[in-house]
């Protein structure tokens, strides 16, 4: 099985809870989330995702100047974004247990 | 090939907004806004090039364009500058053909990773540029400002311009790519008239190197006889010479003034002969009673009455009386001594 796949449908709930404790910039969250384990996450589909829930309302954005490189672009979550991670939060996990025990059936059967 | 990071960023970027090229424009642009700063970031957290990080230019636009989608991407209201982008994308469709094609000709793979890296020397060049606009503005002296962007004929402004310029035009540079949409619109327009104001000072510069023996001789300045229209000759008494021919150094006959005369009545007449004066009724130093009808018998007729008076003194005294040719010596008024000059 590809977690490429996989990656595909969660990375918005992924991206929105690598945001649900501190603000980040494109490529700290990227680093958040392959700290996390998903280590399969492309940049580009963290950057195209991260600019997708910004034009969907759920998150807000800062720059911040940097000393030794480019400005950077950080991104929080507003309130929107916070009840979207709740609601999904939910969906996936009713999903993973359903998952789960889909699985633990088939296991034991 | 790549010659820094930025060059490398500038040159991935292009590529993936030329993966894109089948997107909206407003959309394309708002997606790819913060991606050179991204990139940026990735590029400084590691080793290796941003292909072999990122994989190819075209996966991550595939990548891209998934996880982006389209939300917030609804087509543009349909409006006049619609079809303008629609020509436009379609003759950016066809560079880009052109710049893949054009590319083995430049030893790359696509001709503009030739002309990225061209662009530090497109840098000084504006910088140059942007000092002779600079000055050209600012001097107000007169004189000719030359090749470099002097204020006042001064050289060590120049210099100091013509570095300043150099140097921030290479900054500017260097920033442009992180500079956001309006700003870098900006930047474009003026460079463009940047590049307009160059062409007409090269095209002033080259004409000028080539029409140098006709550009702006000052004869009226540099050359004392410049304004002569006639020429008047006096014997000793003061009587004016009519019919004089003169010559130079060498028996070449000097040719002054204008062969044309206005006579009093503004009658035009061509002159037919080398002699002097051209217009003997012009002579400076006629009586006021005479007319136009006067003659030369009447105008010898009164020595010093209406001449300039014998014998002009000669500013430098060392000249020759023009009384002297005829006579065998210079003391031709004293007969008895002559035979010494035999």
């Amino acid at each position: 099985m590809d977690t490429t796949q996989l990656l595909k449908g969660v990375l918005d709930l992924a991206c929105l809870a690598a945001l649900r404790d501190e603000d980040g910039y494109g490529y700290d969250i990227l680093r958040r989330l392959r700290t996390a384990g998903l280590t399969e996450v492309g940049d580009a589909s963290v950057y195209g995702t991260l600019r997708r829930l910004f034009n969907a309302g759920l998150l807000t954005t800062y720059v911040v100047p940097s000393d030794e490189g480019p400005h950077r672009k950080y991104y929080a979550l507003n309130p929107a974004g916070r009840a979207e991670l709740q609601r999904s939060g939910k969906v996936w996990h009713g999903f993973a247990s359903t998952m789960d025990d889909l699985l633990r059936e088939r296991e034991t059967a | 090939m790549i010659t820094t990071a930025q060059d490398e960023i500038n040159l991935y970027v292009f590529a993936v907004r030329a993966a894109l090229g089948d997107l909206p424009e407003s959309l394309r642009d708002e997606l790819l806004e913060d991606l050179p700063e991204h990139l940026a970031e990735v590029a400084a957290d590691g080793e290796g090039s941003l292909t072999d990080r990122l994989g190819s230019p075209e996966a991550y636009a595939a990548d891209l364009r998934m996880s982006a989608g389209f939300v917030g991407g609804f087509p543009d209201p349909p409006g006049r500058t619609d079809q303008f982008k629609e020509m436009r994308d379609v003759a950016l469709a066809r560079l880009r053909v052109a710049d893949v094609r054009l590319g083995p000709l430049f030893g790359a793979e696509r001709a503009s990773e030739f002309l990225v890296q061209l662009r530090p020397a497109w840098w000084v060049l504006r910088g140059y540029l942007a000092a002779m606009v600079l000055a050209w503005m600012l001097d107000d002296s007169g004189q000719p400002i030359g090749l470099l962007p002097r204020i006042g004929g001064s050289e060590a402004v120049a210099l100091l311009l013509l570095a300043a310029g150099v140097l921030g035009s290479i900054w500017l540079g260097r920033r442009s790519v992180r500079l956001t949409h309006w700003p870098q619109l900006a930047l474009y327009a003026g460079s463009v008239i940047l590049v307009l104001v160059a062409l007409g000072g090269f095209l002033s510069a080259d004409s000028s190197s080539r029409g140098a023996p006709y550009a702006d001789v000052n004869y009226e300045n540099s050359n004392p006889y410049g304004n002569i229209e006639d020429l008047f000759v006096y014997d000793e008494q003061g009587r004016l010479v009519q019919n004089a021919r003169i010559f130079d150094q060498n028996g070449a006959p000097l040719r002054l003034g204008n062969a044309y005369c206005y006579d009093d009545s503004g009658n035009y007449t061509e002159v037919q002969t080398l002699t002097y004066p051209y217009c003997a009724e012009r002579d400076p130093f006629r009586a006021p009673t005479a007319t136009a009808s006067a003659t030369a018998g009447e105008a010898s007729g009164a020595p010093g009455a209406n001449g300039p008076g014998p014998v002009p003194p000669m500013e430098d005294g060392s000249g020759v009386s023009p009384s002297v040719r005829p006579s065998p010596s210079p003391s031709a008024t004293s007969p008895s001594v002559s035979p010494s000059a035999r």
